[in-house]
């Protein structure tokens, strides 16, 4: 009995002290520096990333010794931004991506930095059209556009081979996709084409495929109204395509229920020949999803149609609204500092490669300029020595990138959107029978009902 | 005359060809349908958790053609901080243990010892909380922790797990009918002999109640260990969550074999625990039916 | 006897209260108040900042939504293929274990095994053998036997089967263990008097068995109900809600109103639909317990 009693009495002692230790917060700052959380990488980076970013904290914080750096895992995903805002678990300094940073503006949730970015002095060194996603209408700016990318076919080189097909000679035409994802599933077995189908991935990727064959999945008024234009030939075209591949050539594999993460995780696996995703894919596949770097391959997605483009998006380093002045001041440092003078400065851009190269990061991944163009050829040129990207597998996205229109994501509702549009690649995909005129004529009906709505 | 220890079969039908060779069959029946169903799929994890990607892919019914790959394990321990969220699993489960306990038996006790005058009311009001389906407590109970009555936001607190895991009337009412059923005499003689309330509590009615203690422990432990959706929502924050919300989370960064070994480290707590307290479990279950009946 | 400070400290006042503030302050803060303030809310807007009435424009919204006929329906598919699937064979099982000689504690641990399986680890665990490829492992299994690899989780045909085995699978080992403790505690002289009337194994179990664990079944089936037409797990670790909104359910479109949207939820909406189907259950429940009422002999 009196150990029973002593067990419990253990017990609540030790519950006490847990409870405590759990109920005090990491708050409180030591020694009077200003702290700063700042976003890092998406949970399940390994631990090189981690170690790169070690190095260039405690550069920064050489630099300013008053300001403490405390990186936080970060991913923009659901549960709510508005609950960790509301909650005070968003870290100072974070990205949005472009599509949400409209809303998030609009919506009065970011910090004003206007006079930080025309105080540094590279206002004018934006891309107006990038730079737009974060200004409101009277002209304030609310972030750092820090990273801009374009759609890209990803291939896997091995596949190509094992296929037969080469591996320098990606397909250019939506029909050679289609005829190397049969070559590939036919020879090897795998999936020889592949699309993101879950968590709003599906519409994100049906509206890419799209813009490629040259319409529009909605169409700006102007007048702050938008209308849904889901139902027209560039995306009958793109789910058309997918049918084809996945019903009359059985390339496609087996499984279809894909987001961001799972299909990046079955390319690196080797499952996967083609797909379309981001061009910056390169550095999250080698860094959280394990890829081999030879095995990676990269080029222009096919372009088809009179209105033809790339989808781009990118993301945009913002202050958390909640910070005070003198937090703001450092966070605007920060995001100076690690963002965009490696863009600007030649000095930052080798120390931040040497940096990263030291920890086997990947340097030189393809992007779209977010600053002039100009200045993005002189930066290349800096990190020229640095480079640890196979860019020579990405020959076909370099040569073609700047003969494509760039074609920003949808404005109005887009993650809304982007989820009615993941039933209709589903239904494409799993059902033999989908009627795509009729699956579109409804997302349209639907879309628009969301677009009046609130 | 009557056979006390019989079911649908009597003594005399047993003995039957036909009944003893049907019955050979049912053992035969319930012995491979339970392997094969219930524990089939919990050995071929545990073999998994130790057979390469590759042969888990090509042959994922086969016995470790290329032999036992033990590394899957460390790698999951180590390299994807499984130990860390295993902690994190254990910490949230004893402490659901404690405040649950804690809760149920000063409750238990108030309302059915005690009994003041407003015992009644308060016994209605949590008896009325059995019959609202826990789907209306989600919103609200979160933007609760968000924004508590008093202090900051409670997210990423474990105190946001523990406490409305401890505000389960169905454990209180449990422990409430149990102490309904112990002997008043015991309490009036302890109370002759002086002792108070918070006496007659800790060293007369819990050391009765041990049985009663054991299978709130298990419904509390069991709840805590199976909980997804609000651990998800309140410990956003990954360095924190338990083994349940972060596997799914990892799942497409890491590979296919270590993921497997970490699923299967994960059942150790509640398997051991299964297997250590058989008795307790297969009664609280067989409780919870009897109670609600 | 006046009721004074006095009187209350002495009559033990102040030890109730030790003993039953905690559950009071517990029930208030995360029972009672988010049950009141849940009806409340569900007539309001939020944004966690400002929050303004807006009366019964939730409930319209929700009502409106598209995608709730889809939920409703599937919700009912997987509660009736629960039924189906998950009510007879625990029952079966039961009787049969209930008759064994030895063995019952064996057979016993064996079914309630999967049960304390962490539904997560489960749910994953059972996603892979879900694998369409010809090489998931049932698909494999179903090789053997000459059938053809199934799409399990990638056709909405099959989607929501798979899940209801698979949740059959996890919560049969309870209802094995509840009805196991009713049949054995069914009188054995019932089945001498049967006996002595000459009937048969299935007559003693039709007449005597099953009308004795009629109070069980009943109260398991409304209790399965309660809890199916609140799933969320399986459809949201399995597959999203898909493929192409099959698997989506009521709980699935409450969590995607509440949480889903990255910039802010829309918890009127949320919670009118969680009051909306906390009402319905309660209608379905006083139904059933007064037409159930009827045909029980207590």
């Amino acid at each position: 009995m009196t150990s029973r009693k002593r067990a419990i009495v253990a017990g609540f002692t030790a519950l006490g002290v847990i409870a405590s230790l759990a109920a005090c917060s990491t708050g409180g700052s030591a020694s009077g520096k200003t702290e700063l959380r700042v976003a890092t990488f998406p949970p399940g980076a390994d631990a090189a990333a981690y170690d790169a970013f070690a190095t260039q904290e405690a550069q920064f914080e050489k630099l300013n010794p008053n300001i403490d750096v405390i990186g936080v895992e970060y991913e923009w995903t659901g549960p709510t931004f508005a609950v960790q805002l509301a909650g005070g678990s968003l870290p100072d300094v974070f990205t949005v991506p472009f599509t949400d940073a409209k809303t998030l503006l609009e919506n009065g949730q970011l910090m004003d930095v206007t006079k930080e970015v025309t105080d540094l002095g590279y206002a004018d060194k934006f891309n107006p059209i990038i730079l737009d996603a974060v200004t409101d209408g009277d002209g304030n700016i609310f972030g750092f556009p820090r990273q801009a990318y374009a759609m890209g076919l990803q291939y896997n080189r091995e596949l190509f081979e094992q296929a037969g097909l080469d591996p320098d000679s990606p397909p250019t035409t939506w029909d050679e996709v289609r005829e190397a994802a049969k070559a590939i599933s036919e020879k090897t077995g795998k999936a020889g084409y592949a699309q993101m189908t879950m968590n709003n991935t599906g519409g994100w990727q049906l509206t890419a495929g799209t813009v490629a064959h040259g319409g529009r999945t909605q169409v700006d008024n102007g007048d702050g109204t938008y209308t849904s234009t889901i139902n027209n030939p560039g995306t009958v075209a793109d789910l058309e395509f997918l049918q084809a591949l996945r019903w009359e050539d059985n390339s496609m594999g087996s499984n279809f229920l894909l987001d961001w993460g799972s299909i990046n995780q079955e390319f690196a696996a080797g499952n996967i020949g083609m797909y379309t995703s981001g061009s910056d894919l390169y550095t999250a596949l080698v860094r959280d999803f394990s890829l081999a770097p030879e095995v990676y391959g990269l080029t222009v997605i096919p372009t088809e149609g009179e209105d033809a483009g790339t989808l781009g998006g990118g993301d945009i380093a913002v202050v958390s609204p909640a910070v005070d002045d003198t937090v703001k001041a450092a966070s605007v440092k920060w995001i100076d500092w690690y963002y965009m003078q490696k863009l600007l400065n030649k000095d930052a851009a080798i120390a931040d490669a040497k940096a990263l190269t030291e920890q086997d990061q990947a340097i030189g991944t393809p992007v779209l300029p977010v600053l002039d163009r100009a200045t993005y050829d002189e930066s290349l040129t800096w990190i020229e020595p640095y480079v640890n990207v196979p860019r020579d597998q990405m020959s076909g996205f370099f040569d073609g990138i700047f003969d494509q229109t760039p074609v920003g994501e949808p404005k109005g509702k887009t993650q809304e959107v982007y989820a009615l549009l993941d039933s209709v690649v589903q239904a494409v995909l799993t059902d033999e029978n989908a009627d795509i005129p009729a699956l579109l004529t409804q997302a349209d009906k639907d879309a628009q009902a969301l677009l009046d709505g609130e | 005359m009557s056979d006390t220890d019989r079911g649908i079969l009597s003594t005399f039908d047993r003995r039957g060809r036909g009944v003893r060779a049907g019955m050979s069959f049912v053992h035969v029946l319930l012995f491979g349908g339970l392997v094969v169903a219930g524990l089939g799929p919990i050995l071929w994890l545990g073999k998994a958790a130790v057979t390469s990607t590759q042969d888990t892919i090509t042959q994922p019914i086969a016995l470790w053609p290329h032999g036992i790959d033990w590394a899957n394990l460390t790698q999951a321990w180590f390299e994807v901080h499984i130990d860390q969220y295993f902690l994190n699993t254990v910490v949230i489960a004893v402490g659901s243990w404690l405040f649950s306990l804690a809760l149920a038996t000063t409750a238990g006790y108030g309302l059915s010892v005690l009994r003041p005058r407003y015992a009644g009311i308060l016994n209605g009001a949590v008896l009325a909380t059995l019959f609202v389906p826990s789907v209306v407590l989600l919103v609200p109970l979160y933007l609760t922790i968000v924004h508590p009555p008093v202090g900051q936001s409670l997210l990423n607190n474990y105190l946001a797990v523990w406490l409305p895991a401890a505000a389960n009337a169905f454990n209180i009412l449990l422990v409430k009918r149990f102490f309904d059923n112990l002997p008043r005499e015991v309490f009036e003689a302890a109370r002759t002999d002086g002792a108070g309330p918070i006496r007659l509590f800790w060293s007369i009615v819990l050391p009765m109640s041990r049985p009663i203690l054991g299978v709130v422990s298990v419904f509390a432990i069991i709840a805590s260990l199976k909980d997804y959706l609000w651990p998800m929502l309140v410990l956003p924050d990954p360095a924190v969550q338990p083994l349940g919300v972060r596997l799914p989370a990892i799942q497409s960064q890491v590979e296919l074999d270590v993921f497997l070994a970490a699923l299967a480290i994960s059942t150790i707590i509640p398997i051991v625990l299964f297997l250590a307290f058989q008795r307790v479990f297969l009664r609280s279950a067989g409780l919870g039916g009897a109670v609600k009946g | 006897m006046k009721r004074t400070p006095l009187t209350w400290y002495r009559g033990g006042g102040l030890s109730n209260l030790l003993f039953l503030t905690p559950m009071i302050i517990v029930f208030a803060v995360f029972s009672w108040s988010p049950i009141v303030r849940s009806f409340v809310m569900s007539f309001q807007k939020t944004n966690l900042i400002t929050t303004s009435w807006v009366g019964l424009d939730n409930f319209e919204n929700v009502l409106t939504d598209p995608l709730l006929g889809t939920a409703v329906v599937n919700t009912l598919y997987f509660a009736v293929l629960a039924l189906i699937f998950g009510f007879p064979v625990p029952l079966l099982l039961a009787v049969l274990m209930s008759e064994v000689k030895r063995g019952k504690g064996v057979y016993s641990a064996l079914a309630y095994l999967p049960v304390v399986i962490p539904p997560v680890v489960a749910v994953l665990l059972w996603k892979f053998f879900y694998d369409a490829s010809p090489t998931g492992v049932f698909n494999t299994m179903l090789g053997w036997v000459g059938i053809a690899p199934q799409p399990w989780l990638q056709s909405s045909a099959s989607a929501m089967p798979s899940l209801v085995i698979e949740a059959t699978w996890a919560a049969a080992g309870g209802s094995i263990i509840i009805y196991l403790a009713a049949l054995l505690s069914v009188p054995p002289e019932l089945y001498d008097a049967a006996e002595v009337d000459g009937a048969s194994v299935w007559r003693k179990v039709w007449h005597v068995t099953l009308p004795q664990l009629r109070g069980v079944v009943f109260i398991m089936l409304i209790l399965q109900v309660i809890a199916t037409a609140q799933v969320f797990l399986e459809p949201f670790l399995f597959t999203g809600g898909g493929p192409n909104n099959a698997t989506v359910t009521v709980l699935m479109l409450i969590y995607r109103y509440a949480f889903q949207n990255s910039l802010g939820g829309n918890y009127g909406e949320a919670t009118a639909l969680s009051v909306m189907l906390a009402i319905v259950l309660a209608v379905l429940s006083f139904a059933y317990f007064r037409v159930t009422e009827r045909w029980s002999s207590t």
